[in-house]
């Protein structure tokens, strides 16, 4: 497996703010919950690009979003 | 086609496929640009499946723009030839059509005619996608006949400046000096003008754009596939980098999109009197119905 975006659902959840899921280059990869008002990471179609880090960190100085290595079970 | 037609019943829904289930539920199918267009990606499935292009592939995203602003989804095909952007595109729940190398357009003129005698009350889009290699080398001819003769279809073109599929060789639309892999020294010729050429040959419409504001890129495409339902050909010049090749850190691929506006890309929109009045008018159509919607909504509130 790589590194694969990781949201930080508690500090996510203070922005109402779905911009890192509008600049994903995958679709149906980055989404937004609603009622939560929070982004989750669909780890199976991330391909590890970091343009969400990029959003997030380096366009609207949140912090949110990580690199990080899941936890994948071995099938 | 409409939704009807791909709505399963209740009892085979779970022997189908989850991820056409999802489509068909939470689709974008028969429903408004509000409730799932560009400005809620991520809150609803989008007609892009899975797809083999590259980890931060801003063509890969520039499809995922394309697909999700379609104003008539269901009932719109779509057209490519080789290159890296029919690897997602012929993965969207849209009919794709792919062609012998630089056809698309071609293919395309013929579909749009036939579209508009077999069904002639109906609003059938034909929309090309195609590389730069695939519009502007190999296809030339095709595409620059077919907007002579006022083909009434959207061509797109996602111009990531080389070919990227193939190596790195350097394409007519890749910039002057551009040292590639297959060309070591520096390509000798400039940038062809794409939308110049676009609007010698008789398109009513031509954008030259890099897809960074996203609002604005959907309104373009919607603009020129409505045009072309009535007025004429229309043309769509995108700049979607090709992090590979030209060795764009994926993470930076975006900030380089807004380098290049500033560029070679910077915005440029052309229209005819014509197509003016055409987008004047669905655009008031559209607010008026968005204005509609939201009053229901606010009364159904109260």
């Amino acid at each position: 497996m790589y590194y694969v975006a990781k949201v930080n659902a508690d500090m996510c959840a203070e922005y109402k703010c779905n911009t890192c899921t509008l600049y994903c280059p995958e679709a149906n990869t980055l989404m937004f919950d609603k009622s939560g008002n929070t982004s989750w990471v669909d780890v199976d179609r991330c391909k590890g690009c970091a343009l969400c880090v990029y959003v997030c960190t380096d366009m609207l100085n949140r912090d949110c979003i990580t690199m990080e290595m899941p936890n994948v079970e071995a099938v | 086609m409409s939704l009807k037609y791909i709505t399963p019943a209740e009892r085979f829904k779970k022997y189908l496929p989850k991820d056409y289930v999802e489509l068909v539920d939470y689709g974008p199918f028969g429903k408004t640009q509000e409730e799932a267009g560009p400005g809620n990606m991520g809150q609803f499935k989008e007609l892009v499946e899975e797809h083999p292009m590259c980890s931060g592939c801003w063509m890969a995203y520039y499809i995922r723009l394309i697909f999700a602003s379609l104003p008539n989804p269901e009932d719109t095909v779509t057209l490519g030839t080789a290159g890296c952007g029919r690897l997602a595109i012929s993965q969207a729940a849209v009919p794709f059509i792919y062609g012998n190398y630089g056809d698309q357009n071609a293919m395309a003129s013929g579909l749009t005619r036939a579209f508009r005698l077999r069904f002639p009350d109906k609003t059938k889009d034909v929309i090309t996608i195609a590389g730069d290699g695939g519009t502007m080398d190999i296809g030339f001819s095709m595409t620059m006949h077919s907007w002579i003769r006022g083909e009434k279809f959207t061509t797109i073109m996602l111009d990531n400046e080389v070919y990227g599929n193939t190596g790195g060789q350097s394409s007519g639309m890749s910039p002057k000096g551009a040292v590639l892999k297959m060309a070591p020294k520096g390509k000798d010729f400039g940038k062809m003008p794409a939308t110049e050429l676009a609007r010698a040959a008789g398109c009513v419409y031509t954008v030259r754009m890099s897809p960074t504001n996203i609002k604005k890129a959907a309104k373009i495409i919607r603009r020129a596939i409505f045009v072309a339902r009535e007025v004429g050909p229309t043309f769509i010049h995108a700049y979607t980098s090709c992090n590979i090749e030209y060795s764009i850190p994926t993470h930076e691929v975006f900030a380089d999109a807004k380098a290049q506006e500033k560029d070679r890309f910077t915005f440029e929109e052309y229209m005819t009197d014509e197509a003016k009045e055409v987008i004047e008018r669905v655009e008031a159509e559209e607010k008026a119905a968005r204005m509609a919607r939201k009053a229901q909504k606010t009364e159904a509130v109260n």
